[in-house]
This record gives C-alpha cells, sequence and structure tokens, in this order.
C-alpha cells in the first residue's frame, strides 16, 4: 500500500503519449510483482528488472528511480505464455562454458520456470506497440485478470488457454 | 623450332582468354536500382496459417522497428496504426506473414549444440502507398547455439532490415 501510494505520488511519466499519469484516491489491486521487462517498453533498457502493479486504470511500472505509467484502456492485447531460464545465468554462466569435463553443458540442464506476458498497446498517435514480461510463475494469470478488470482487452480467453494446456500436442518449452 | 613458337603463342593466347575470363566473373552483379522512399511504416506481424506463440509475433515486431530506425535509411519509421504516416512522402509499406515456425529448445542447444535449433519463416512484403508491391522477400530468422528463443527474431529483424537498405533509399 505504502509502494502504491509513493507510485501515484511519483506520478513520472517516461511511456509514449498514450500513456497517462492518473493520480486517484482508488487504491491499487494488488502487490507489486517483480518482473522482468524483456524488450518493448519505451524508454526502458531490454531485459531490466523493476515492478508491476494494476490499478488506477493503469499498469505502474517501475524501473530503477521512475515510474512508466501506461492507461489500461489503451491495451489491445493480453497474452500469458510460460519460459524457462538458466539457474546459472549473467557472467558466472558464461564462464561456466569454459569448465572442464563438459560441467557448462551439464549445468545448463538447470533451469527455472517463468510466467510470461505480452501486451500490445497503442500510443497517442494509433501507433501499436508491444511489449514482453517475464515474472515468477502463477503471476502472469494475476496481472492479465487485473489487466483485463481495468479495462485492458484480449484475444485469448481463459477457455482457450485451458483447451491449449490440455491440448495432446502440449509440450514443455526450454 | 616453329612448332615451338605456335605453341607458345596457342598458350599466351589461351592465358589471355582465362583471365579475361575470370576478371569478367570477378565483376561485382550490378546492384539493384534504390527506390525513393523516406518513409516506412511496420505492419504488425500476421501468421494466417501457422500458430505462432504472441511473444514472438511482438518480438519481432519490436526487432524490426528498431532495426530499421538503426539502420534501415529512412528518415521515419512508422507504426502500425500511427495516424503521422498519412502525410508522410514516399511511404513504404511493410507487411510480414510467418510461412514457417519451428521452436526450439535453448536447454538443447546448450546440452547438445547440434539440436534446438529455433527458425521463423517470413514473406514480407513492401509496398506503397497505392497498395501495389514494391518488392517481396522471404526471410529466415534463426537461433542455432547460442541465446534465447525470442533471438531468431532479431536475426529476422537484421535481415530484413539489410534488404530494405539495399532496395529502398530516402535520396535517390
Amino acid at each position: 500500500m505504502f509502494v502504491a501510494t509513493w507510485l501515484v505520488v511519483m506520478g513520472v511519466l517516461t511511456l509514449p503519449a498514450s500513456s497517462k499519469a492518473q493520480q486517484s484516491s482508488v487504491p491499487v489491486t494488488d502487490a507489486p510483482v517483480k518482473v522482468v521487462v524483456v524488450k518493448g517498453l519505451e524508454g526502458v533498457k531490454d531485459n531490466s528488472k523493476g515492478t508491476i502493479i494494476v490499478g488506477d486504470g493503469s499498469m505502474h511500472i517501475t524501473h530503477d528511480t521512475t515510474v512508466s505509467n501506461l492507461d489500461t484502456h489503451s491495451i489491445e492485447d493480453v497474452v500469458t505464455g510460460d519460459d524457462s531460464q538458466r539457474v546459472i545465468r549473467g557472467t558466472a554462466g558464461t564462464l561456466s562454458w569454459f569448465a572442464p569435463y563438459g560441467a557448462g553443458r551439464f549445468l545448463a540442464l538447470f533451469r527455472t520456470k517463468l510466467d510470461t506476458v505480452t501486451i500490445k498497446y497503442r500510443d497517442a498517435n494509433g501507433g501499436l506497440h508491444g511489449a514482453i514480461f517475464t515474472m515468477p510463475v502463477g503471476q502472469a494469470e494475476v496481472i492479465k485478470k487485473d489487466l483485463l478488470a481495468q479495462g485492458a482487452r484480449t484475444t485469448v480467453t481463459e477457455a482457450d488457454t485451458k483447451a491449449a494446456a490440455t491440448a495432446p500436442d502440449a509440450k514443455e518449452k526450454q | 623450332m616453329r612448332d615451338l613458337r605456335m605453341i607458345s603463342r596457342v598458350v599466351v593466347s589461351l592465358s589471355v582468354m582465362l583471365l579475361c575470363g575470370f576478371g569478367a566473373m570477378g565483376q561485382d552483379a550490378p546492384k539493384p536500382v534504390k527506390i525513393k522512399a523516406s518513409a516506412i511504416q511496420v505492419d504488425m506481424i500476421h501468421s494466417d496459417e501457422i500458430k505462432l506463440p504472441a511473444e514472438f509475433q511482438v518480438s519481432m515486431y519490436e526487432d524490426l522497428i528498431r532495426q530499421l530506425q538503426k539502420k534501415g535509411g529512412f528518415a521515419h519509421v512508422y507504426r502500425e496504426g500511427d495516424r503521422s504516416a498519412a502525410s508522410a512522402p514516399d511511404l513504404v509499406t511493410l507487411r510480414s506473414n510467418v510461412t514457417g515456425f519451428k521452436e526450439g529448445s535453448q536447454r538443447k542447444r546448450e546440452v547438445t549444440t547440434v539440436a534446438g535449433e529455433t527458425q521463423i519463416k517470413i514473406h514480407c512484403i513492401f509496398s506503397d502507398k497505392d497498395g501495389k508491391t514494391l518488392l517481396e522477400a522471404d526471410v529466415t530468422g534463426k537461433v542455432r547455439f547460442f541465446g534465447g528463443n525470442l533471438r531468431a527474431t532479431y536475426d529476422f529483424a537484421k535481415a530484413t532490415t539489410k534488404i530494405a537498405h539495399e532496395h529502398f533509399s530516402s535520396t535517390t
């Protein structure tokens, strides 16, 4: 709650024109979710870490010391998915390739699962943007529900997601 | 002696002919005449027949716009639906349709090196304001060894930008 109030007070706007900084007394819906902005968000570097809070008719994305507010009504599509990443990554992950006896390859077997949220939204000129976020498992559906409740739209309903999950060709993507 | 002279003449003339032949082969193919285009509008990637995950679709679109802004040679790069594109002179529209998609596995690539390739095949159409097709090309984006599956979209964006840069110019 404290973070949410702080976000509203900050009111820093870095997203393109469509994104509106909305300052209202309506509380945000959920606790902040830790995310990685994979790509697509203007003014935010690829693969930067941040948090998302959905509320006040906006999606608030904090990264470093700035807050980007995206009007949920400008979001045309919200799609969730899943992915995975190496447990040992970054510099240590790169160095592990030089480890003897194929230890690097062995370490590549260990991966953690992730949820992904992909959104498409319009800026003030009508230009279409896309953004991809990754987050801990189980958080994507929560964010999607919150966004839909705040006026965002989706092309993939819950029924579609369930049908895809139970499809015989549904396979693990790693 | 006369025979020797004859043979040497034949050898010299043959070598001259060969050299001329190689010289002609070594010449670069004529460069295509560049079409004047000061701005490009990129449409969202479509996949009518192939089921493409949303993150690949968005990643391709964003990578394509970023690459065209960096290296495309266009004065303006507009997104789909951007109203300011209507007033742009010599506007070219890029439509991309996914014709093939094979989602590999980063784990397989890292463990085996040879398996788990991700590949996306896209048919790109560059058209003018009237909808007349100016250029068509089939582009493939791949990730074979290192990197996540989404790196294939970067590969596609780079290849498409190269094609655009070779065929369009804002100054011609």
